[in-house]
């Protein structure tokens, strides 16, 4: 009498209802069935715009408070017409770029002394002190630089020591790209070290025996064997920063607004949906360009789906 | 039974009625007819503001009616929309009282969200401000006014009060001044300041716009009621317009601020109450209980002791530490002083304002 475990006759039960469900004819589709929730969650996501760029051309009655029945550009021409949203905009995607630059001057360091290290100890430590902010959110976050660089904070407390200050550190633009710097590291080291644990390290010893400084090293050959991690953080912590709220909120001082705070503005302090579906739109349109343009000049790095040479 | 079924007048007189004899509480309905939910939920604000009205209004509702009073705190501008849209969708809110700005509440009426309050019993004896203008009936009813002054540092102003608001214009100060990020409080004065009318206020507003581009060189800190406090509490400001109650918060808190309503005056506004349309007719009546009782003289005096504020009900006293205040008006010359822009404008004028405001500060 064979044994035959209970476990075995469960998935073989599972099996013969997955047969039942999904024929075999129909297993070169699996692909397509496994895309499915994606594909949902990507749907909605598209009927949601759809509304909003249904919103968006519908003017606000501000005598009923009501959304116009007729279409109309004129949320559109409003944003083209009024400074504020441009100079929004434009403050937005300054600072989105100065912080992804410097997030990554100083992610890349970081995640080379993690992936290279011998220590492990060390590792140990460079690795609890990224993943430490990952359990204190933005805002919290944020007050904390309010408490380390406020009128009466730790900083200027101590410069007081020294008979300096006190200096103003917070609500200033740069506070503001600190912060979203501060808070943007840990995503770019991540991003950045599987790419430079995937370079052979015997690549780097081969180019110092053949007499490359570290420096030629570092340009020649790490820098463009890291390129693809390079790349997608620099895609996502440019898109965070760019669509980000709740820094410009604590640290901006209520005159460095991003764009997200104007798109916040318009659905909740004015109620003119319209209005903020436009903004949204308008954002959503401009950072996919941006991040399009980014990927078009720089390739998908680690977003890529396969390597050059092999798609069809 | 239709839950939906709308809780009419004669159902409400009736239940009214029935308990005005049998219970000693204002003519409250509070014992038989429509069945008692276990909570009723008022969305309010916090810190202080949820303190005053849960001793003020919500623990004696409670203690006479047994219904648990819950509180909802999401700002008011971003539960408005949610309610706009649940109403619409002829889905239940998700509050049964909403403590709003009397702007907001406002526009809320215009989008006819609101149930009709006319026939709280309450109602009668109160002064005209509780009345919402421009309304045939009660949409909302406006529970008390403040003021916005020009709150100070009493180290900055140790010897005496600032007496103008272009004393925000002195250089010594700059960085040093807050506002509303919305500019809301602050047009009024502005516009006095900067040499105009109130009258002149949609139709010309130059003097405002002009005094407000000349304080966006004294790079002023914009935020909402609690920053204010922070700010005081952490150096970082020696002037603010807000609401007299975030001021008056801070120095119970040991923060070192004082108030004053400056020569060219200071901008006085509601808040209200509403009751959003399209919740069960038992939670509408007891919803409507719940508001009638605020406005009751006893439950007004501890909730606006509370805030530092006047209500609306007649012969409310002032806390002691509010007495002869002139952002606690109670002679007439306290109200001359104070500026009135009607809600009908505010409402209508909010957009172009908020966007001048804008501009002018993030640019």
């Amino acid at each position: 009498m064979s044994r035959y475990p209970i476990t075995w006759r469960l998935l073989d039960l599972v099996e013969a209802v997955a047969a039942l469900l999904w024929p075999r004819a129909l297993h070169r589709y699996t692909g397509w069935l496994l895309l499915l929730p994606a594909i949902a969650l990507v749907g909605l996501l598209v009927a949601g715009l759809a509304y909003m760029g249904d919103s968006s051309l519908r003017l606000l009655d501000t005598e009923t408070f009501e959304q116009s029945e007729d279409y109309t550009l004129a949320n559109y021409r409003d944003l083209i017409e009024k400074p504020t949203y441009f100079t929004v905009l434009m403050r937005s995607t300054g600072a989105a770029t100065l912080v992804t630059v410097l997030t990554l001057v100083l992610a890349f360091p970081y995640a080379y002394s993690m992936v290279r290290t011998r220590s492990a100890w060390r590792r140990k430590l460079l690795l609890v002190s990224l993943f430490l902010p990952f359990f204190i959110g933005q805002v919290v976050r944020a007050y904390g630089w309010l408490v380390v660089l406020g009128k009466t904070g730790i900083v200027n407390t101590l410069l007081a020591h020294l008979g300096l200050g006190p200096f103003k550190m917070i609500y200033t633009y740069p506070s503001l790209v600190f912060g979203l710097v501060q808070y943007m590291l840990p995503f770019a080291v991540l991003l950045i070290a599987p790419a430079i644990t995937a370079i052979d390290e015997e690549l780097e010893a081969a180019s110092e025996s053949l007499g490359a400084t570290g420096w030629r090293t570092l340009r020649h050959v790490i820098l463009p064997l890291a390129k693809p991690g390079l790349v997608a953080s620099a895609v996502v912590v440019f898109t965070l920063t760019i669509t980000d709220y709740a820094m410009p909120v604590v640290l901006g001082g209520g005159t460095n607004d991003f764009i997200a705070n104007a798109v916040y503005d318009a659905f909740f302090r004015i109620s003119d949906n319209g209005l903020g579906s436009a903004l949204a739109l308008t954002l959503v349109v401009f950072a996919s360009t941006l991040v399009a343009v980014m990927l078009g000049l720089m390739g998908a790095g680690t977003l890529g789906m396969r390597p050059s040479g092999r798609g069809r | 039974m239709d839950k939906r079924k709308p809780f009419d007048r004669r159902d409400f007189l009736l239940g009214a009625a029935a308990t005005a004899a049998t219970l000693p509480f204002g003519g409250l309905a509070f014992a038989a007819v429509p069945a008692k939910p276990k909570e009723l939920i008022v969305r309010v604000w916090g810190g202080e503001w949820k303190d005053a009205i849960d001793s003020g209004v919500s623990k004696s509702f409670t203690a006479n009616t047994g219904i648990a009073i819950k509180y909802d705190e999401t700002e008011d501008n971003e539960l408005q929309p949610k309610l706009w849209a649940a109403v619409k969708q002829k889905r239940r809110p998700p509050v049964h009282v909403n403590w709003d700005t009397t702007t907001n509440a406002t526009k809320s009426a215009l989008r006819n969200m609101g149930e009709d309050l006319s026939d709280l019993t309450n109602l009668p004896g109160l002064l005209p401000v509780a009345k919402p203008l421009g309304f045939d009936k009660w949409p909302l009813v406006n529970v008390y006014s403040y003021v916005y002054v020009l709150a100070y540092s009493q180290e900055a102003f140790p010897k005496a009060a600032p007496d103008s608001w272009n004393v925000l214009l002195d250089p010594k100060y700059k960085g040093r001044i807050a506002l509303y990020n919305d500019g809301i409080g602050f047009h009024p004065a502005a516009q006095v300041a900067g040499g105009g009318k109130v009258s002149d206020i949609p139709k010309n507003m130059k003097a405002c716009w002009d005094f407000i581009a000349k304080l966006k060189s004294q790079k002023p800190l914009l935020g909402e009621d609690p920053d204010f406090t922070n700010w005081f509490q952490k150096g970082e400001i020696d002037l603010a317009c807000t609401i007299v109650t975030n001021a008056r918060g801070a120095k119970k808190n040991g923060v070192k601020v004082a108030w004053t309503v400056p020569k060219e005056g200071a901008k006085m506004d509601t808040d209200a109450l509403w009751v959003p349309k399209g919740m069960p007719a038992n939670e509408l009546y007891w919803a409507k209980q719940y508001v009638n009782h605020a406005l009751s003289k006893e439950a007004q005096q501890v909730w606006c002791d509370g805030l530092g504020l006047p209500g609306v009900n007649p012969g409310i006293k002032p806390p002691d530490d509010m007495i002869g205040d002139s952002a606690y008006p109670t002679k007439d010359e306290d109200f001359k002083r104070l500026l009135r822009v009607p809600n009908k404008v505010q409402v209508e004028n909010e957009k172009e304002w908020f966007g001048r405001f804008k501009q002018i500060m993030q640019g």
